[in-house]
């Protein structure tokens, strides 16, 4: 046997990571497109692509981190406040403010996020737990628990420059960076390094912590940008609107094949995972399937998406 | 004693329909220590794997305690005494010295643990071994070479009668390892049947009654160890005849390339200095705790330093960080691999090419075309087998492949000074070899200055061009050209 064709062999025989998650995809559009008259519809991928963009925006620097092996809870909570900053400001002041001050905001958390993991060293999973509870206490403080509405303010969340929404536009926009920083940037290659093994990323002269510090400030302010484009979408904030946006994120990522160790993952993968949340949605809906049954599937999809790439790694490292 | 405690017969094993057994026999006596040699990919490990229900085996027999087998699975073997001790370390880094030792089977009732009674027979064990180990202390704070002394007492208080150790000294000091032995020779007075798995030679016929030598799969080759030969073990590992364990030849170097001077940090080693040649390699020869891998520790800043100065290339270095180290040109090759040195999860080519990303991109963005480049580059001149090329993971390469990459790192990143320790830890005779032409050469042609801390004598012999010599923090002695021999060196350090 020559080596060419060894080397070839061994290649057909790897299974890709996102092999699974595409098969289901796939299952699941062919499903929805036969099951439901109204899914297949250029009307309706639009109405999928702008219920995914608020949380697309936040999952594309959520991978980043994931990558790196930390995880960022408080993106949620964030987007609220964020969104309770616009109302006040663009009803006092212009949109223009609003807009400044919730990216300041974004800003600044993602600094004390940054700080707190990698100056004090505290795990990120329980700092950005202890943000997601502080902040939406204070989304709530801020509108005094209640909706506020706002004027004027639609074109964010509603406008369609060349017929396509944009949210859409800003998430393609952010992805194509996300993807191509990840993959060709040596800030992305140091992510995955950092993931994979911190230890050796510090001896080999990695600048671990400047790169998760800037991480952090990263996904804090698309947090604040998803936030602002959710309350122009909405036309009024409401501190309840982004509720478990952090689990959807983290569904998505983990279901591209994102480890939650870190070390593994890709822009693709996360965008495939997010694509398939938002079709099982949008699919359950028009089956007239009750709500809390997206819940239910979608967590039950997690569990399953986990479940499986844990069993492709064992089979991967039996063979080899 | 007819009876043997193990026999595998005719043994196969195919992954991915690829054998990598074919039909090996093997026997253990009760009391009787068989050394098992042959390079990585010999299938060794395959084996050792198969006698303790790791894995299955494709087809033959195995007879364990006169119980014949067709499957054997990991309790079985268990059940049955089969221990292994593994080359990486298997043990709780935050729990205490005596709970390590009785992990998972610690004495007590109704599921409380008795501590008094753990700790006094974790001291009992600790002295049977003749090793000074507080009890107490955290496993994780000792040295490597004491955290695998923990991982042996361990299987001696499991009760085993079938003991596999797969490259145990390959972390020990010399004393550690004459104390090893000692202990083994007291298990084999009760009656325990040791399968040896070593790349030392010198051990062979210190501590082994047998010695078999696999080769690509097959037994080639079932002797007794007392009147085995050199010469015969290694052609019979290698297939061919090998070069005379002899020194390199010498090179005349000049031109200060690494200048420490009174280097000292804190009780580790203190009052250090040492000039190297551009071109230069030159050993650090110690035992564990001597202070000669902390030493190039802390020139790579990762340990603090509490006084004296470094030059490079005549230019003042303060050793801050291994960040800034890196970027001053200078390269650090960590003992431990798998915590400090290699990406698991990631490709060989990206751990080849991650320090010296910032040289391959341009506004920050890396070809990855450059690194597939960078990795065939080395992977020739460094013998790296990877079978799927540059996207190969490298947690899949046997040790000595992961070495090379690792190697292949700082010589692509071009450094001047070059700092390795425990380069060939865990790397098999084959390997090793490459690995001393490939620095010593790549040393002449780039003119770095390589600094190189072991506590492995053969090490010392077949790659320094100058050897000093380490005790309690402060160097002793030099040896240079041909007056480094293995019986100057040890009798110096210790």
């Amino acid at each position: 046997m020559s080596k060419t064709t060894e080397v070839e062999k061994d290649k057909k025989r790897s299974i890709p990571a996102s092999a699974p998650l595409m098969a289901f995809f796939v299952g699941l559009f062919i499903y929805f497109s036969v099951a439901s008259e109204y899914f297949f519809d250029i009307e309706n991928f639009r109405n999928i692509a702008v219920a995914l963009a608020v949380t697309g925006i936040v999952c594309i620097p959520g991978t980043l981190l994931m990558i790196a092996g930390q995880v960022d809870l408080s993106v949620g909570s964030a987007a609220a406040v964020s969104g309770m900053i616009m109302a006040n400001m663009v009803n006092k002041h212009s949109i223009a403010v609003g807009l400044a001050v919730a990216l300041v905001f974004g800003l600044t958390l993602g600094i004390i996020n940054g700080f707190l993991v990698t100056v004090v060293g505290v795990n990120s999973l329980i700092t950005t737990l202890g943000g997601l509870a502080t902040l939406y206490g204070i989304a709530l403080l801020i509108g005094n628990g209640q909706t506020v509405m706002m004027r004027n303010f639609e074109w964010l969340g509603t406008s369609q420059p060349w017929g396509v929404p944009l949210p859409v536009l800003i998430f393609t926009v952010i992805a194509i960076m996300g993807a191509v920083s990840l993959r060709k940037s040596t800030y992305g290659r140091s992510l995955y390094a950092i993931g994979s093994n911190p230890n050796a990323a510090r001896v080999v002269g990695i600048r671990s912590n400047r790169l998760l510090f800037i991480t952090f400030v990263l996904s804090s302010v698309g947090a604040a940008l998803a936030g602002a484009v959710l309350s122009s979408q909405l036309s009024a904030a409401d501190p309840n609107a982004a509720r478990g946006l952090e689990l959807e994120v983290i569904t998505a990522i983990v279901l591209g094949g994102a480890s939650l160790a870190g070390g593994r993952g890709s822009m693709f993968g996360t965008i495939l995972g997010l694509c398939t949340i938002g079709i099982l949605n949008n699919g359950l809906i028009l089956l007239d399937v009750p709500t809390f049954w997206q819940r239910v599937a979608q967590g039950l999809m997690l569990i399953i998406a986990v479940s499986f790439d844990s069993l492709r790694q064992k089979l991967n490292n039996q063979r080899s | 004693m007819n009876v043997d405690l193990a026999q595998l017969k005719d043994i196969r094993k195919s992954f991915n329909g690829v054998e990598v057994l074919h039909g090996v026999d093997l026997t253990l006596a009760p009391g009787e220590v068989l050394a098992l040699l042959g390079e990585n990919g010999a299938g060794k490990s395959t084996l050792v794997k198969i006698l303790a229900g790791d894995i299955p085996p494709t087809s033959g027999s195995i007879t364990i305690a006169d119980t014949e087998l067709a499957r054997l699975d990991v309790y079985q073997a268990r059940q049955l005494g089969v221990r292994m001790i593994f080359q990486e370390l298997n043990d709780a880094p935050s729990l205490s010295v005596a709970e390590n030792i009785f992990l998972g089977q610690w004495p007590g009732s109704k599921g409380f643990v008795a501590w008094g009674d753990m700790r006094e027979k974790a001291r009992e064990i600790l002295k049977r071994l003749e090793v000074d180990i507080d009890v107490d202390a955290q496993a994780g704070s000792l040295r490597v070479g004491e955290r695998q002394i923990l991982e042996i007492a361990r299987a001696l208080t499991q009760n085993a009668k079938i003991l596999v150790l797969d490259e145990p000294t390959a972390a020990l000091s010399n004393a550690e390892v004459e104390r090893l032995f000692i202990v083994m020779d007291q298990l084999k007075k009760q009656g325990v049947g040791m399968i040896y798995i070593t790349h030392r030679l010198d051990e062979v016929s210190r501590v082994a009654d047998r010695v078999q030598v696999l080769r690509d799969g097959n037994s080639v080759l079932t002797v007794d160890a007392k009147g085995a030969q050199r010469e015969v073990l290694v052609t019979a590992m290698l297939g061919h005849e090998a070069l005379k364990n002899a020194r390199p030849a010498a090179v005349t170097t000049s031109g200060n390339g690494l200048e420490i001077k009174n280097f000292s940090s804190g009780d580790d080693f203190n009052d250090v200095s040492m000039t190297i040649n551009a071109g230069e390699v030159v050993c650090l020869f110690g035992k564990i705790g001597s202070g000669s891998s902390e030493v190039l520790e802390s020139i790579y800043g990762l340990r603090p330093v509490t006084g004296g100065s470094v030059h490079i290339f005549g230019k003042e270095f303060k050793p801050k960080s291994p960040q800034e180290s890196s970027s001053s040109g200078i390269g650090y090759l960590p003992a431990d691999r798998q915590r400090l040195g290699s990406f698991a999860s990631r490709s060989v080519a990206e751990n080849l090419a991650v320090a010296s990303w910032k040289a391959m991109s341009r506004l920050g963005f890396v070809d990855a075309g450059n690194e597939v480049k960078a990795f065939s580059r080395w992977s020739d001149a460094l013998k790296i087998s990877a079978r799927r090329g540059p996207t190969q993971e490298i947690a899949t390469l046997s040790g000595g492949n992961q070495q090379k990459v690792l190697l292949g790192r700082w010589f692509e990143a071009k450094v001047q000074v070059l700092l390795l320790v425990e380069p060939t830890r865990g790397v098999d005779v084959g390997a090793r070899r490459d690995i001393y032409d490939i620095i010593r050469r790549q040393a002449k042609e780039s003119g770095m200055a390589v600094l190189v801390a072991t506590s492995d004598y053969e090490e010392v012999v077949l790659l320094a061009d100058r050897a000093l010599v380490m005790s309690r923090g402060k160097i002793v002695s030099e040896f240079t050209g041909n007056s480094v021999d293995a019986n100057s060196l040890i009798s110096a350090a210790s």
